[in-house]
């Protein structure tokens, strides 16, 4: 409880019960009611009782709560502090966490401050509801803990899903004898898990920072982005247009020899609807090098001084932060890859 | 030299009835437009993003001056559009006062070509079936707007692609008539899944949280009507290929308080070839197996003029009956149900004793007035414009994968959303939202819990900032990207047939714990 602030308390604690009432009442010369939190619930539930804090009267309290000693006076201030306390329930369901989390540290700094000019006998219930009103932010924000918790199996779910569908399609046209996509089957598990990172960490700072947490996700999301490039399927079907690429020789980022996990055959084909000629040719001619269908999806990291002007331009914008793009690199294999940028600086 | 280009082109179409004349006039016209090009623009040329989105909202709301884009800033001052003021019988003389000095101040290279490329989709619209009806007209303009976009090789931008989609699906319209449109032209064929589409279907779930948003905001309405459920069945109207329900599964076993979760069976409507169907089902039940989620999978056939019939339903006593509807097809085999066929399925609700419709769908933008076929399309030509903006701003290095996802998923939406259009147009239907058509039925509104609203922000903020998470009375979100709105998500529940409609049904938020002592803070 709250130490009395009289320095000497050889007596008994500063508390005297009264039996009959159960109320607590300080030794202090002028006697205060604590409100334990016995008295609290009782008060609450009579305020629930009466349909609310803005429906119940003091009066209705007293009569209620049936306790002896207990004066309207009492009621009155504690139902305005208890009225008070409220509104950040309220105001939770309107703003965003952050905002609420900063009205509550406002209202937290304010009530510290009317400590602070409260004689020490109120101080306890004043400190009192302000380590509710942290109570309620804490709830909040383990509501929200809660729903990042559950959103993000969930998003990881449906990448397992489409994980399968994709393996599915892949083994089929694996099995119709077409060319496969040799890149999407080697990255095997790695792929398509696709859980999105947590939110960016300034917003997880709110929720007690598990920035570890974060890191992870980050992770597991570039693995997962990581399949989706260049699935390259070579199929040869004409309807489609695939975005294989046929491995050229001349590959300025790519070693042919090289096992690297985007490799594909030999002999896919760079698809293009050109025998749709009734039909606007948006897709991009083959432009013979295969770098440059990557690039526009998950990027290569590019070998130094193979990049054209304009591409290096764009890389070393990307280098300049990992958090601020939506480019990572990953350790091993030298590519890049994707990561939705929240905000990107161009 | 818009001004002068604009000026010849409002001749042909003020003498649409002699042909000859018109041709020479184009064929004048086109030429005249050709040595316009982004230099004469001197220093403005490379500034401006393409947010080919703020310029056709500019154009569609030619008073509103948006502040956060150049492009907007500057298209205010040039009142080009006023389009706004009767869109049905724009045409291209009405609309286009550009004063040679504006155009000094203003256009940027993307700007420039973007308004050139929209100008004529309208015109090209208008010709088609506005007022002054030209097919001829109508074709000339494409033909120099596919010039146009053929130009930009590589892939162009975002605009070029933009309006190459839209010009192929006016084509298509000139071609074959609105009924090859109807079915919107799906890159997914019965029984055939191209790795294509599934790539493309991937990328944008990565790239936009569009898919997402939906399922997840359905699937969480799903999980709080049937807490305590110990049997659930789930009537799908448009399965796709059951992405939805991957992680309605896993929500289900995850449940905090450990129950087991509740026997799931999904009941979808084929139509048709069903041997794609059986895969999904095959897929689910592995996926389900894998959770330990006990399942059972079932089809259901529309009637054969697409209309669903309760009565196809199997329906075992004890079980909660949960409709879901979700009509933005991004994977589906199938034709965008016709307006008969979504009824049907919707009004089997109150017959099949749900507890819960969800529904998804893309919202119109409210419009007071009917629109003709011309209004309609640059309702479309809105609405992709922001889907357009919304992939690039996420992931503007990312040509290649969004230029696939445009070409497979969006460019058939496209020419569906237009087709739609004309054919709507034509038979003078009102369009509203099939929420507002439940709302007016007698549907009950569910609300759509904190846990649920919260839920699609956190999804949203993984995402770029301009998606914003919208509440629309009390039971629908809606994901809007910037100013528009692009996907809305609503929770039902269907009127058992004598009782008066109850508006709000209580909902307990699923995996919300309460701490302890905080039993102060409940209400």
């Amino acid at each position: 409880m709250f130490p009395s602030k009289k320095p000497t308390n050889i007596n008994p604690p500063p508390m005297c019960v009264q039996a009959d009432s159960g109320l607590v009442l300080t030794t202090d010369p002028k006697p205060r009611l604590r409100w334990t939190v016995e008295l609290h619930d009782r008060f609450v539930d009579a305020v629930n009782q009466l349909g609310g804090p803005d429906k119940a009267t003091p009066k209705t309290i007293m009569r209620v709560m049936g306790v002896k000693g207990l004066t309207l006076y009492h009621l009155k201030s504690h139902l305005q502090k208890f009225r008070l306390g409220k509104q950040p329930h309220k105001e939770f369901n309107d703003h965003s966490l952050k905002d609420a989390a900063a009205l509550e540290l406002q209202r937290n700094a304010a009530s510290s401050s009317r400590i602070m000019g409260r004689t020490m006998n109120d101080r306890s219930v004043q400190v009192t509801e302000a380590i509710r009103m942290q109570l309620e932010v804490q709830r909040r924000l383990h509501e929200q803990l809660e729903v990042q918790k559950h959103l993000q199996i969930r998003i990881e779910a449906q990448g397992k899903y489409m994980q399968s569908i994709l393996e599915k399609a892949y083994q089929t046209l694996a099995a119709e004898g077409m060319p496969s996509g040799v890149g999407y089957k080697e990255l095997g598990d790695q792929a398509l898990d696709a859980s999105m990172g947590f939110p960016s960490p300034h917003d997880l700072q709110l929720y007690g920072g598990s920035d570890h947490q974060v890191m992870d996700l980050q992770q597991q999301m570039n693995q997962s982005l990581d399949g989706f490039l260049l699935t390259n399927n070579s199929n040869n079907d004409n309807d489609n247009a695939c975005l294989g690429k046929k491995m050229r020789p001349h590959h300025p980022y790519m070693n042919p020899n090289e096992k690297h996990p985007f490799l594909w055959d030999d002999d896919l084909q760079v698809q293009e609807e050109a025998s749709k000629s009734d039909q606007i040719q948006v897709a991009p001619p083959d432009r013979g090098e295969g770098i440059d269908d990557i690039d526009d999806v998950y990027e290569a990291k590019p070998a130094a001084g193979m990049l054209s002007a304009d591409q290096s331009a764009g890389l070393e914008k990307k280098f300049e932060g990992p958090s601020s793009h939506g480019w990572h690199q990953t350790d091993d294999d030298r590519t890049w890859q994707l990561r939705p940028s929240k905000k990107l600086v161009l | 030299m818009m001004q002068v280009a604009m000026e010849e082109a409002r001749a042909p179409s003020g003498c649409s009835s002699t042909t000859t004349t018109i041709d020479d006039h184009i064929m004048y016209a086109w030429t005249d437009w050709e040595p316009v090009v982004a230099d004469d623009w001197g220093p403005f040329s490379a500034a401006l993003t393409d947010d080919f989105h703020d310029l056709i909202d500019s154009m569609i709301h030619a008073d509103h001056i948006f502040d956060d884009s150049p492009a907007g800033d500057l298209f205010s001052l040039t009142q080009t559009p006023s389009y706004d003021s009767s869109p049905r019988s724009m045409t291209i003389g009405d609309s286009v006062p550009v004063e040679a000095d504006v155009n000094a101040a203003c256009y940027g290279g993307g700007g420039d070509k973007g308004l050139r490329l929209v100008h004529l989709l309208v015109a090209a619209a208008e010709a088609l079936a506005g007022p002054h009806k030209s097919p001829e007209l109508a074709r000339v303009i494409l033909v120099r707007l596919k010039e146009l976009v053929a130009q930009a090789a590589g892939g162009g931008t975002s605009i070029e692609r933009l309006a190459a989609h839209f010009t192929d699906a006016l084509q298509g319209l000139l071609d074959t008539g609105a009924h090859a449109h109807l079915g919107g032209r799906s890159s997914v064929r019965d029984g055939h899944r191209s790795a294509d589409a599934l790539t493309a279907f991937q990328l944008l779930q990565d790239m936009s949280p569009y898919i997402k948003f939906g399922h997840f905001t359905a699937n969480q309405a799903i999980l709080e009507e049937t807490l305590g459920d110990r049997r659930v069945h789930i009537v799908d109207y448009d399965i796709a290929e059951g992405v939805q329900w991957a992680s309605l599964m896993q929500a289900l076993v995850s449940r905090p308080g450990g129950q087991p979760p509740p026997h799931l069976r999904i009941t979808t409507v084929s139509r048709g070839g069903s041997r794609a169907m059986q895969e999904t089902g095959r897929r689910l039940a592995a996926f389900a197996a894998s959770l330990g989620q006990p399942f059972s999978f079932s089809q259901c056939r529309l009637d054969a003029d697409e209309r669903f019939r309760p009565a196809s339903v199997k329906v075992v006593k004890g079980e909660t009956v949960v409709m879901n509807c979700v009509l933005h097809p991004t994977m589906s085999a199938i034709r965008r149900g016709s307006a008969a066929s979504v009824t049907s399925f919707l009004s089997g609700a109150a017959v099949l004793g749900a507890k819960v419709v969800t529904l998804v769908e893309e919202p119109e933008e409210e419009e007071e007035e009917e629109r003709g076929f011309v209004g309609r399309f640059m309702g479309e030509l809105h609405r992709y414009s922001a889907v357009w903006d919304s992939l690039e701003a996420g992931f503007p290095m990312q040509e290649r994968a969004r230029g696939l996802v445009e070409k497979v998923i969006l460019g058939p939406r496209i020419a569906g959303a237009v087709g739609r259009a004309y054919q709507e147009a034509k038979e003078g239907e009102r369009e509203g939202g099939w929420g507002e058509w439940m709302a007016a039925m007698g549907f009950g509104r569910v609300r759509i819990s904190c846990f649920n609203h919260s839920q699609a922000k956190l999804l949203l903020g993984l995402f770029n900032d301009g998606y914003k998470v919208e509440e629309d009375g009390c039971n629908k979100l809606v994901l809007a990207w910037k100013t528009r709105r692009l996907l809305s998500a609503s929770v039902w529940k269907p009127l058992p047939p004598a009782t008066p409609p109850c508006p709000t049904s209580p909902i307990v938020p699923v995996g919300i714990l309460a701490l302890e002592g905080s039993d102060f803070f409940q209400d």
